[in-house]
């Protein structure tokens, strides 16, 4: 009899070490994706305030009306790109990118750190670049984590991550236009 | 900004690690930021007031070198205590793969946290072993540092992802104002030049200067070489030839100041460093105070001057390499005033205030983040969960 009951107890030991591994990658699997919804929030409006920084400059009146119109229109295009990240956003701050770096050639950055005006929308878009790095490289390495984790075979075979669709990595080119970053 | 900063290894001895936590402390709160610093520390050592002891480190080996660290339940406990009551916006951990305060309070804290990797020598076999253990605990940190290539290099390859390399702060102002001293200036005749670092330690490369001397010294008699660190120099000039020993004036450990007016004061300072250097701040250190300088190249080194721009290069490990690149600096002045305004300029890049700002940034990305993820509704059930990880 008290063969039995030890086997009872074992099993039931047994079963509930399972379920608390089990509660317990469950739990590491919802703390990533909450850390993935952050990063790729403040991705986002790291994104946001980037665009608002190319339309200020676009703006200031100390572009000529060519390069200000490339500019103002890639930094529309982002700023009215889908919100959710994929290949059309991407393209779009792609562009973003590009449209920066052919507006600041040395001699614009010049001309503009010479302004009190130019100076101050200059910094504000170095740091908003400096931002949209470092935000995209926290994204990327949150979605690496969670595709980690949820390649392995004890979230796979319990169903752990729940219907929330495999993250993708965000891929753009971000970075800051060539001759800002030259002091 | 509430800040909390965690330093692994104890504030009785002086080390990188340390005086970077150190002196980031310092810049955060002159800009204004509430910091706090925890770090083991023995109840004589003398504190700064912003420092709170996590109490006496052992001597413990691990990762191939012995480090002075501290651990054990009641560190863990003291260290909970530290994080209910700093109540950080962000937690700011240091080297968080080492069996330290940093692993115990990466466990314990919920927050935003962003890590600092230094090092670039981590064995994968450690890691390996600790993988299990450590994971769940890494995949809290929302914001990974990594102060060169090389630790960034490590921590791709052994924690996975990746880390912003955001490099050590120099006070480049303090070094640039430091006061030239008349003993250590050199003429044209009798030229000056400078070694730092531990002497015994073979990697800091005094037995590389010492076999490039003779040859220096045909050329240029009057040289004097000027060895500043901690070592016993009868033990290092041990089978030296007598005209190279005569031409070093040891000096021993010397103070903050006194090595700022040395680099300011001598005309080449030579860096012979073998290996195991993953970022190289005294190069920086040097090239604020306008010092010309010669560096092996090792790649972090490279970095750091530029691919030699901003300082000469010479083949690692190699005396006649090194000899002929000193020779011809120092035969030159246009030269070496040229590469030291380059080096001066390039310093720049890496004071304390560019690199706080890049740090900050760092903080508040993260923090943002987090706010954004709060903001989502959690169950009762969620909330027991993580809990449970605490």
């Amino acid at each position: 009899m008290s063969e039995v009951l030890s086997w009872v107890f074992a099993v039931l030991f047994v079963l509930v070490v399972i379920a608390w591994y089990l509660s317990y990658t469950a739990a590491r699997v919802d703390r990533l994706h909450v850390r993935l919804s952050g990063t790729l929030a403040a991705l986002d409006a790291r994104l946001v305030r980037r665009a608002e920084a190319a339309v200020e400059l676009a703006n200031s009146g100390l572009l000529d009306g060519a390069t200000s119109l490339i500019l103002a229109n890639a930094a529309a295009e982002s700023l009215e790109a889908p919100a959710e990240h994929g290949e059309a956003r991407e393209l779009a701050e792609n562009d973003l990118t590009e449209a920066l770096d052919l507006a600041l050639t040395p001699d614009v950055v010049s001309s503009l750190r010479s302004s009190a005006l130019g100076e101050d929308v200059l910094g504000r878009l170095s740091s908003a670049c400096l931002r949209v790095q470092l935000a995209r490289r926290f994204h990327n390495d949150a979605v690496t984590d969670v595709r980690r984790m949820r390649r392995t075979w004890t979230i796979r075979l319990f169903h752990l991550a729940g219907h929330t669709p495999m993250p993708h990595t965000v891929e753009f080119d971000d970075a800051s236009p060539e001759h800002l970053v030259a002091v | 900004m509430r800040i909390g900063i965690v330093c692994p290894y104890s504030f009785d001895v002086p080390g990188g690690v340390q005086f970077h936590v150190r002196d980031l402390a310092e810049h955060l709160i002159g800009q204004g930021h509430e910091v706090s610093v925890l770090a083991p520390a023995d109840s004589e050592t003398e504190l700064p007031d912003y420092v709170t002891s996590a109490g006496r480190a052992t001597a413990v080996r691990y990762n191939g070198s012995v480090a002075r660290l501290n651990f054990g339940p009641v560190t863990a406990a003291k260290v909970n205590r530290w994080l209910d009551a700093g109540q950080f916006d962000v937690l700011h951990l240091h080297e968080p793969v080492t069996p330290s305060i940093s692993v115990l309070a990466l466990m314990a804290a919920e927050g935003p946290i962003v890590a600092t990797f230094h090092t670039s020598m981590l064995r994968s076999r450690t890691m390996q072993t600790a993988y299990p253990i450590i994971r769940p605990s890494l995949e809290k940190i929302s914001g990974r540092i990594a102060v060169s290539e090389d630790a960034r290099r490590t921590v791709t390859t052994h924690v996975g992802g990746d880390a912003v390399v955001i490099p050590n702060g120099v006070y480049v102002d303090r070094f640039a104002s430091a006061p030239r001293r008349s003993a250590w200036i050199g003429t044209p005749a009798s030229p000056t030049i400078a070694f730092l670092g531990r002497m015994g330690e073979p990697r800091k490369g005094l037995p590389v200067l010492a076999a490039a001397l003779p040859d220096v010294l045909r050329s240029i008699p009057g040289l004097r070489v000027l060895v500043a660190g901690p070592g016993d120099p009868d033990e290092v000039t041990e089978g030296w030839p007598p005209e190279v020993r005569a031409a070093c004036e040891f000096l021993g450990s010397v103070s903050d100041d006194d090595k700022a007016s040395l680099l300011a004061s001598v005309d080449v300072y030579v860096a012979p460093n073998t290996g195991g250097e993953s970022f190289g701040i005294i190069l920086i250190e040097a090239m604020s105070a306008g010092a010309c300088v010669l560096a092996s190249d090792l790649s972090a080194f490279s970095r750091v001057l530029d691919g030699g721009t901003a300082g000469a290069m010479f083949a690692n490990e190699q005396p006649d390499d090194l000899a002929r690149t000193l020779v011809d600096l120092l035969r030159r002045p246009e030269r070496r005033a040229e590469l030291a305004a380059a080096g001066q300029h390039r310093a720049r890049l890496f004071d304390w205030s560019v690199v706080a700002d890049e740090i900050l940034a760092v903080y508040e990305t993260v923090i943002e983040g987090r706010a954004a993820a709060d903001f989502q509704p959690q169950g009762r059930w969620n909330r027991f969960l993580r809990g449970g990880s605490r």
